[in-house]
């Protein structure tokens, strides 16, 4: 009887023992995106993408835009970015600007040329991402 | 032998007191006393942290007016020498973002000697907010010494300065974040005031200095969180000075859906959006007069 309750008890703590996911760190993930930016951008700001293991639906940001400057937005993440991260860019009125998924297809950066300065949003959500888990850089030209 | 004993004792006792300055520990009660009293709800303090980060880089702005063909002014640069001036955290922290566009100005015309001396001053008032650890003056240094290394040097000054808010943040010392943008944004809105003031063809600055209208407003929503404090809500009445000057000022924006393509992996995005920006000779000069006014009373 004693062994038969040990047995239970030990299956039982096994079974609430469930593996942790994977830690996210999304502060790598974005340091890793500041050299990627394309040559001839200038490092702005950096961004990390957290969606925190499935809790957070999406992750925003926001900086004022300037007329006449071009900017990079890029994605970088554990697995081979954009791993299904998608940055959307909105102006203050909530207009969507830009969008790195077009067409189905997702790719990893987004360059803008502004012609309209005002605060803009920049808006991280997951499309089929692994990890919702990555960095993102932020880069100027003129 | 009495006379020597009195001497003695009375030299000791002049010496022992000597001239009664404010003892360091007396400032940093204060000062202490101040970060404390400047503490703001963890709900303002997200909203704080989403509105600093808005607001633009500096460095825009110079390789704006480097851009725009407008040549290398030093003399419109707060000088180095000053920072001695500086001794409360208020002035540090405001001063520390003038010398940062300083800084970045130099960069972009490549002015490594100007650069240097905007590092040492720098170092300076960042040891004096106890976040010199950030700068790594001998790295930075040697970059600015030579033009070649200009993105890095751009690189590294804008990771530094980033670091140092997320700290200030960490800290709660937010509001020393708050001032080091707005002593950097002041003194960007003064050296595009002067330059478009000696560049009257040039109508992309006039429209740069018009555009700052957004850019102010967002500053003082930052201060106002702050205004509890005598010397910050001073500030605020400065700027409000400046925001009336910006009255008339219209900024119109038109949207109009951007087009986008795929090339070379990169989402290309063309706004097709515009903004006009109305700004009067009058309200320009106004605007310049009051920003010079403002910042001179920053950088004394």
């Amino acid at each position: 009887m004693k062994k038969t309750l040990f047995v239970v008890l030990i299956s039982v703590l096994f079974a609430f023992d469930k593996p942790q996911p994977s830690e996210c760190d999304p502060e790598s993930h974005a340091n890793n995106c500041i050299p990627k930016l394309a040559t001839g951008f200038n490092f702005l700001k950096a961004y990390k993408v957290d969606g925190v293991s499935g809790a957070k639906e999406k992750v925003e940001y926001s900086y004022v835009f300037t007329t006449g400057t071009q900017y990079m937005i890029n994605l970088c993440s554990g697995n081979t970015a954009p791993d299904g991260i998608v940055v959307s860019l909105y102006d203050g009125q909530r207009n969507k600007i830009a969008t790195n998924k077009i067409e189905d297809q997702i790719v990893s950066a987004i360059n803008f040329s502004c012609r309209s300065t005002g605060i803009y949003y920049i808006q991280y959500t997951f499309d089929g991402s692994s990890t919702r888990c990555g960095g993102s850089a932020l880069g100027f030209k003129r | 032998m009495r006379y020597i004993a009195l001497w003695s004792v009375t030299l000791l006792l002049l010496t022992g007191c000597g001239s009664e300055k404010k003892k360091p520990d007396d400032q940093s009660f204060e000062e202490s006393l101040r970060d404390s009293s400047l503490n703001v709800s963890a709900l303002n303090q997200e909203m704080i942290d989403g509105i600093l980060q808005q607001i633009p880089s500096p460095l825009e702005i110079s390789v704006l007016l480097k851009e725009s063909g407008t040549r290398y002014n030093g003399s419109l640069l707060n000088p180095s020498g000053n920072f001695e001036r500086y001794n409360s955290r208020y002035k540090m922290a405001l001063n520390l973002g003038v010398y940062g566009t300083d800084l970045g100005y130099t960069n972009i015309y490549e002015q490594g000697r100007a650069g240097l001396d905007y590092l040492s001053a720098i170092r300076s008032l960042a040891d004096g907010l106890s976040i010199g650890q950030f700068f790594d003056i001998e790295t930075i240094g040697r970059l600015a010494a030579n033009s070649k290394n200009l993105d890095s040097l751009l690189l590294m000054t804008t990771k530094n300065f980033n670091e140092i808010n997320k700290y200030l943040e960490e800290q709660g010392r937010s509001y020393q974040s708050v001032l080091l943008l707005t002593g950097g944004w002041v003194e960007a809105m003064n050296i595009t005031c002067q330059t478009a003031a000696g560049n009257p063809e040039n109508k992309q600055l006039r429209q740069t200095v018009g555009e700052q209208k957004i850019v102010l407003e967002q500053i003082m929503l930052l201060l106002s969180f702050y205004k509890q404090d005598t010397e910050i809500s001073s500030l605020f009445v400065d700027l409000e000075s400046l925001k009336s000057a910006y009255e008339k000022v219209v900024i119109t924006h038109t949207y109009k859906e951007p087009t986008m393509e795929i090339v070379g992996g990169v989402a290309l995005v063309k706004d097709n959006s515009t903004t006009s920006v109305e700004i009067s000779q009058e309200d320009f000069d106004r605007i310049k007069s009051i920003t010079n006014s403002i910042r001179a009373k920053i950088i004394s």
